[in-house]
């Protein structure tokens, strides 16, 4: 047992930490979030530079052969920020969804295109807002001549603005899920940003768009098991995110107790402001060692979807909470949107619904360990 | 990191195969036997009467405290045997600090970190070699969470300290060998440099051990009328009680971690499996299934705090508030899982089953959702000292204390 980052580890965190201090300080951040920009080209090109895109590819595609951990100890930093960008949505889950499901031929394709930031590929998988899962693709994929032709309309699909290629999930007429990978530039796709309590996401919609045979990844009607596998290697390193952007939280409000005087003393003297601090720390920390403890399974090949889905599940829901308890505690001043809070608290809310929300993956998580006979 | 709890180095995996089938052997004749890993509130003296000779056998094989110095009882071991030690006997619902009712766990380091020679050579011995029934005595009727406010007094005369006063909500069903306390040794001096530590052979004359009958059983009150302690067993010196209790408390708080997996679970899982109701399995219920998910995740969340604890407890650097919020965590853990097994079993989560090991057992689970909300102080004073060591609206952060 060993619960400490090894020396490689520390110096990727400070490496981060440093990238962030000069590319992206905290009021720039806070600027990005409330004008709603979601990815910054430049920005990313200059994480493709440092080895943050693809980290966990192979090498022969221009990845960094990282450890799930490895690569979450830099995500951690980068959701101190929290950085915005698709960082994850395509330089994790997209590439390990090509890593899994692709051919040969494509993971030669596009895996370096992802490393180099030539290409961003965004997974469009859920259509309807409700829940997501294999149930929520509503978008048709029918057969057509050289390949198939796909309808519908992807309603949230984070970072689905900064595309230049979609991997998107269809329903085919027997009913099985197919992903394709269509350009954004292909006839009758559009893209529309969504604003409102949320970042990142934008309505995608597929009209009589034709992609080739050559365009699935994965078997015909056998995409859903694709998308699965790769969240399990993915989620625990959106989590690690997560836990990044909850010590900045927790940081941040535990600095404000000493700072802030009313009634003659600093707030952190109330014992009710107190335990608010108290119950990030628990969020913090519970999302921390079971993303953490899932990263350790996953480089250690033991079976982690049980474990992804509980993390996913948790540090969600730490984010979510954790921004609940600062407000608590920054009151008026923290809902201005000008307040670094407010970044965290507006993709806190938008990651809670992203992949589908704390409830979905508590049920995925036992369904994984006790299989309903009733499926 | 490596989160590993089996270590598989040649060494270490033999002396598993050794532990193991120690074990094996000396668990005979356990089999109908139920207890708790800590303190029983059932009573049973057959139970006590087995664990105190298990834990006689295991400290005479050196291994209740196995990473002490050998010549105070201790096997001179590394983490890692211990790790092996731990995990095994967990299996039996045990663990090396509870195999029977006594705080030698808590004493042993504390007199490792204060104790003079001569009392390290006098009282380790016995105690990490399982012979002795230690209780720690420091709740007072008036003082409850406030313990510096002790008004049991320990007045020097000659080479002996005359102590009268008295503790309550302290010990176990069958009587100590010592009382681990916390005394006033100056009564006019200044709060924090008036108290003493004592460490008292609990069979002196002017001692008597009351029972009291409380929600998770029998606990007792101590009364002491004039009571002749030999200066000696007097521990950290003089009028330095409260920094004893500063390391020794932390240890109690949470900060000695732990390794155990809960059996709770596994136990509430099969239950489900087995139980139908309306013509179908609880395990198909997916009000059922939200309320399992919702208490794997706090019980994982618990198990990966205890964890941390004991891995920094280990390496030396102390979490700075890991050990109140690990009990803190546990006493809300225990108070919604009180609830969720009502939920899911009905009736029946009010019931004791004797069949299983206390901490397994549902009613019990639901007795100690409110019974444990105090214990080494209360989810209050958890917080409290969490808000100290993170320096809330303070210009800096109290330390923890390093244990031993």
């Amino acid at each position: 047992m060993d619960l400490k980052l090894n020396d490689d580890q520390n110096m990727m965190k400070k490496v981060a930490a440093d990238f962030l201090k000069a590319e992206a300080p905290s009021h720039v951040i806070t600027d990005w979030y409330q004008k709603k920009i979601a990815h910054l080209p430049e920005i990313y090109k200059k994480t493709a530079g440092v080895g943050w895109l693809g980290m966990t590819l192979p090498d022969e595609f221009g990845g960094g052969g990282s450890s799930a951990t490895d690569c979450g100890v830099v995500f951690e930093e980068l959701g101190r920020g929290p950085l915005p960008g698709p960082f994850f949505s395509c330089g994790v889950l997209a590439a390990q969804i090509l890593l899994d499901g692709g051919s040969a031929a494509q993971q030669k394709a596009w895996l370096p295109k992802i490393c180099d930031g030539s290409a961003i590929v965004i997974p469009a998988l859920s259509d309807d807002p409700i829940q997501f899962g294999p149930k929520s693709v509503a978008t048709r994929a029918t057969k057509s001549a050289s390949g198939f032709t796909l309808s519908g309309t992807k309603r949230y699909v984070q970072d689905g603005d900064a595309a230049s290629h979609f991997i998107c999930a269809a329903r085919t007429d027997s009913g099985g899920v197919i992903l394709a990978l269509v350009d954004r530039q292909a006839p009758g796709v559009a893209v529309k940003a969504v604003s409102g309590f949320m970042i990142g996401a934008a309505e995608v919609s597929f009209t009589n768009v034709a992609v080739g045979a050559d365009a699935l990844i994965g078997a015909l009607d056998e995409g859903w098991p694709v998308v699965l596998a790769a969240l399990t290697k993915a989620l625990p390193i959106l989590c690690a995110y997560q836990v990044g952007a909850c010590q900045e939280i927790f940081e941040m409000t535990n600095e404000y107790t000493r700072t802030r005087v009313v009634f003659g003393q600093p707030i952190g003297r109330f014992q009710r402001v107190q335990d608010h601090c108290v119950d990030i720390s628990i969020h913090l920390d519970g999302a921390r060692w079971i993303t953490y403890e899932t990263l350790w399974k996953l480089d250690s090949g033991i079976a982690a979807t049980a474990g992804a889905h509980q993390s996913k599940a948790v540090a969600s829901e730490a984010y979510y909470q954790s921004c609940h308890f600062a407000h608590m505690v920054f009151a008026g001043a923290g809902t201005d949107y000008k307040h670094p809070l407010m970044a965290h608290s507006v993709l806190a809310h938008a990651l809670y619904q992203y992949l589908g929300t704390p409830l979905f993956h508590k049920r995925a998580m036992i369904d994984a360990m006790y299989p309903r006979k009733t499926a | 990191m490596d989160f590993s709890l089996q270590p598989d180095s040649p060494e270490i995996s033999a002396f598993r195969q050794e532990v193991r089938a120690w074990l094996a052997e000396n668990m005979k004749g356990s089999e109908h036997l139920r207890w708790s890993g800590n303190w029983s509130t059932r009573e049973n003296a057959e139970e006590y009467k087995f664990r105190r000779a298990l834990a006689g056998k295991l400290g005479a094989k050196r291994w209740l405290f196995p990473t002490y110095p050998v010549k105070y009882g201790g096997a001179g071991m590394s983490l890692d045997h211990q790790f092996v030690l731990e995990t095994e006997i967990d299996k039996y619902g045990l663990s090396l600090g509870s195999v029977f009712y006594t705080l030698s766990r808590l004493v042993a380091p504390a007199l490792m970190k204060f104790g003079t020679e001569e009392q390290k050579a006098e009282f380790l011995p016995p105690m990490m070699g399982g012979e002795l029934a230690v209780w720690q005595v420091l709740t007072e009727p008036q003082g409850g969470s406030d313990v510096a406010n002790c008004q049991t007094k320990a007045i020097r005369d000659g080479d002996d300290y005359i102590v009268n006063g008295q503790k309550v909500l302290v010990g176990h069903h069958l009587p100590p060998d010592f009382l681990w306390t916390f005394v006033c040794t100056n009564p006019a001096g200044k709060r924090h440099e008036n108290l003493g530590w004592l460490y008292i052979p609990a069979t002196l004359p002017g001692i008597t051990i009351q029972h009291m009958h409380l929600m998770m059983g029998i606990k007792n009150a101590i009364f002491f009328d004039n009571v002749r302690v030999p200066a000696k067993y007097l521990v950290g010196g003089e009028n330095n009680g409260w920094k004893v209790a500063n390391s020794y408390l932390e240890l109690e708080h949470g900060g000695g971690g732990s390794v155990a997996e809960h059996p709770l679970f596994a136990r509430l899982i099969a239950h489900c499996q087995r139980t139908n109701f309306d013509g179908e399995s609880l395990m198909e219920d997916q009000d059922v299934r939200d309320v399992l998910a919702e208490m794997l995740i706090d019980l994982d969340v618990q198990r990966l705090m205890g964890l941390r604890n004991f891995w920094h407890r280990y390496v030396k650097q102390p979490h700075s508030y890991g050990g109140p919020q690990f009990l803190f965590l546990q006493r809300m853990v225990r108070l919604r899982n009180a609830e969720r097994v009502q939920k899911i079993c009905g009736y029946d989560a009010l019931n004791p089953d004797d069949s299983v090991h206390e901490v397994a057992d549902f009613e019990y689970t639901v007795r100690s959702g409110p019974g444990w909300l105090h214990g080494g102080g209360t989810l209050d004073t958890d917080r409290l000292i969490i808000a100290r060591r993170l320096g809330l609206g303070r210009p800096s952060q109290e330390d923890a204390p390093t244990t031993v």
